[in-house]
């Protein structure tokens, strides 16, 4: 068996040419399944972190009635306490929660600003600044100015600046309608921008102080939504109880509704889907990769026919014959599953950092998802291209291997 | 005692709906020790025979005995067995494999034998290198060695097991009158060193002389066989 090997080893640098090219084919397929591994991840991942971080939280506490209104952005059914617990009293508790690391507060609002041409429609976020810099990855995208702190005070995205015509600096009165459904008006300074390749918060999203929102919109003390932050998102499910259980303690259980990001998504679940789905992609990409080894494994039988009769002339079996061509074949294979898996991985790790621009592709589909994705460079995606490289590549030098072995010696060794 | 004993061997090769008699009716009995030639015009069945003492295809009829079993009724992986540890070839072009250098090549051979250790090995094959007189060269690749270097390799190769035969098809036809004729005397030294049985075909009269037994085949019959001292 070790001598086969060592056989088979020198056999590749038989034909040079052709066993680069072969180790090239089965290079590039496992490189593009560690590219698309990665990218698929990376996607999920970016997707992931979106809506934990402008949506669900880890888990998101909201009232029962305002699953069906978040749309209209009602402000009759917020969280403002449970039982005789004020609203601080119920943020202080939950953050008590075992496993909770913090409790980030919300009130949506819609807001518009008049321009000359124009009533800009906006979605105004109550947040308190410092927490929401600490959960999201606002901090980065924060291209001039600060969050907001205190007072009457926001911060905007690049694009809708734009639409309102305004700059960091300037004062913009917007007009809103409170939770007595009275229309009033009110002037801040804009503190900050934010230039984000996601349309909510370059277009939509305007944040203000939420003292200040609570304050202008009468609702003191009350958000529209609680989120949760956890120790470890992947948990989240197994903190969920705790909080259930502390809401209905206090008689909060009809009220609230308590959920967890990893329920309630259809888009993540299909995005778990479609890795299924992709891995049988992967595999046809390596077969069809594969068939170039094959083709130089009959090449190699052809030529070397003389040599397998001499071989089982001296004794050779037909089993050994196969193995040393399987070997052959599964040795390019681990070659060019090893280079290709490196060379995706060098791939992936450079464009974890500068990511990988699509948004061609996505111009007009509204989801929440990042239109450049940062592909995740892990070792995992490289094994497992490396794994499917080599296994199917092997598998498949069976055919050629096989006839290799079906030789009859004394035709083998037949002079012409 | 006979190391071969051929009873009525036949063997008709069947091309399409054409039966093509290549062997019909061989008698013979080859002592331990011979060395022997088949001779005989092109077509004359010489590889046909040697390929059925040599245990590398079946016979149509008749018997083949070796070593004193019967190897009418072995599968082709007990052939093999049979090819592994008795026999040993050398071909007309060689075949010695591209990629190993003359000792590994002639080391090939009894790596299917697992029953050498490592030094062992190495000094069987070095001390087999030296006695055809490669004893310098058992580094060459056969793309570095002459014609009659690489034969002598694949003598050494044939004879590192210590087979109790040797079968040789034309050893000679891709080589000069002179290399043939100290490819033969290696042989011969060969022969009557480690009384290895030898058996080798040629059509070169040449050749023949070197025999002590000739054995003339003609249309798959033996026409003529006779000893020499
Ligand atoms: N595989 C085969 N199929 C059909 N006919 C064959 C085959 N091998 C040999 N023959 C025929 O058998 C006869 C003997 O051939 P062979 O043993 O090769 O003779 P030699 O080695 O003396 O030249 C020839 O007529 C040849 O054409
Ligand atoms: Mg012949």
């Amino acid at each position: 068996m070790k001598f086969l090997m060592n056989i088979a080893f020198k056999n590749m640098f038989r034909n040079k040419l052709r066993t680069i090219v072969s180790i090239l084919a089965i290079a590039f397929a496992v490189m593009i399944i560690v590219f698309a591994r990665g990218l698929i991840d990376g996607m999920i991942e970016d997707t992931y972190s979106l809506y934990i971080h402008y949506d669900t939280g880890h888990i998101k506490i909201i009232d029962q009635e305002y699953e069906q209104k978040e749309r209209l952005l009602s402000l009759q059914y917020t969280v403002n306490g449970v039982g005789n617990k004020s609203f601080s009293e119920m943020k202080e508790d939950l953050n008590n929660l075992e496993g909770i690391k913090m409790v980030i507060p919300r009130l949506k609002f819609g807001a518009a600003v008049s321009t000359e041409e124009e009533l800009v429609q906006m979605l105004a976020w109550g947040v308190v600044g410092a927490k929401e810099l600490q959960f999201t990855n606002l901090e980065r995208q924060l291209v001039e100015g600060r969050m907001v702190k205190s007072g009457r005070e926001v911060v905007m995205g690049t694009k809708l600046l734009a639409k309102i015509n305004k700059s960091v600096g300037e004062d913009v009165t917007m007009v809103y309608t409170t939770a007595f459904s009275s229309f009033q008006g009110a002037t801040f300074e804009i503190v900050g921008k934010i230039e984000s390749n996601l349309p909510l918060l370059n277009e939509q999203l305007v944040f203000m102080p939420l003292d200040t929102a609570q304050r202008l919109l009468y609702l003191n003390n009350e958000s529209t939504e609680l989120l949760l932050v956890t120790n470890n998102r992947e948990q989240a499910n197994e903190y969920l109880p705790a909080v259930k259980n502390y809401l209905e303690k206090n008689g909060g259980a009809d009220k609230y509704l308590a959920q967890s990001w990893k329920n309630g998504n259809s888009f993540i679940q299909l995005l778990e889907v479609s890795e299924t789905i992709y891995n049988f992609v992967y595999l046809f990409l390596v077969l069809l990769s594969s068939i170039v080894v094959i083709n130089t494994l009959v090449m190699i039988v052809k030529e070397r026919t003389q040599e397998i009769g001499m071989m089982s002339a001296l004794g050779l079996k037909k089993k050994e014959v196969m193995l040393l061509f399987m070997l052959e074949g599964s040795a390019m294979a681990v070659v060019g599953s090893f280079f290709g898996a490196l060379a995706g991985g060098a791939l992936n790790y450079y464009l974890s950092g500068v990511g990988f621009d699509y948004s061609a592709a996505f111009e007009d589909i509204d989801v929440l998802m990042n239109p450049i994705i940062y592909p995740t460079f892990k070792i995992e995606h490289m094994l497992f291209a490396f794994a499917i490289g080599v296994i199917v590549t092997t598998l498949t030098a069976i055919i050629p291997a096989r006839r290799a072995a079906k030789l009859d010696p004394t035709e083998a060794l037949r002079e012409i | 005692m006979s190391l071969i004993k051929l009873r009525g061997l036949e063997k008709t090769y069947q091309q399409g709906k054409i039966a093509v008699p290549a062997l019909r009716g061989i008698d013979l009995e080859v002592e331990s020790g011979e060395f022997t030639t088949i001779f005989g015009p092109s077509g004359s069945g010489k590889t046909t025979l040697l390929n059925m003492i040599g245990c590398l295809d079946k016979s149509t009829a008749g018997e083949i005995i070796f070593d004193e079993h019967s190897i009418n009724d072995l599968n082709s992986k007990e052939l093999a067995e049979v090819r592994r540890y008795n026999l040993g070839f050398i071909f007309q072009s060689y075949n010695l494999i591209p990629v190993l250098t003359a000792f590994e090549n002639v080391e090939f051979a009894i790596r299917l034998i697992e029953k050498h250790s490592k030094k062992e090995r190495r000094e069987r094959v070095m001390s087999l290198l030296e006695e055809v007189g490669l004893g310098e060269m058992a580094d060459r690749r056969p793309n570095e060695l002459s014609g009659g270097q690489k034969q002598r390799v694949a003598i050494a190769r044939a004879l590192i097991k210590e087979p109790k035969l040797v079968l040789a098809d034309e050893p000679t036809a891709n080589l000069d009158s002179e290399t043939s004729k100290e490819v033969l005397e290696l042989m011969e030294e060969m022969n009557s060193e480690l009384n290895t049985t030898f058996i080798f075909s040629t059509h070169d009269p040449q050749v023949m002389d070197y025999a002590r037994r000739l054995i003339e085949i003609k249309d798959g019959k033996i026409t003529n066989d006779q000893r020499r001292d």
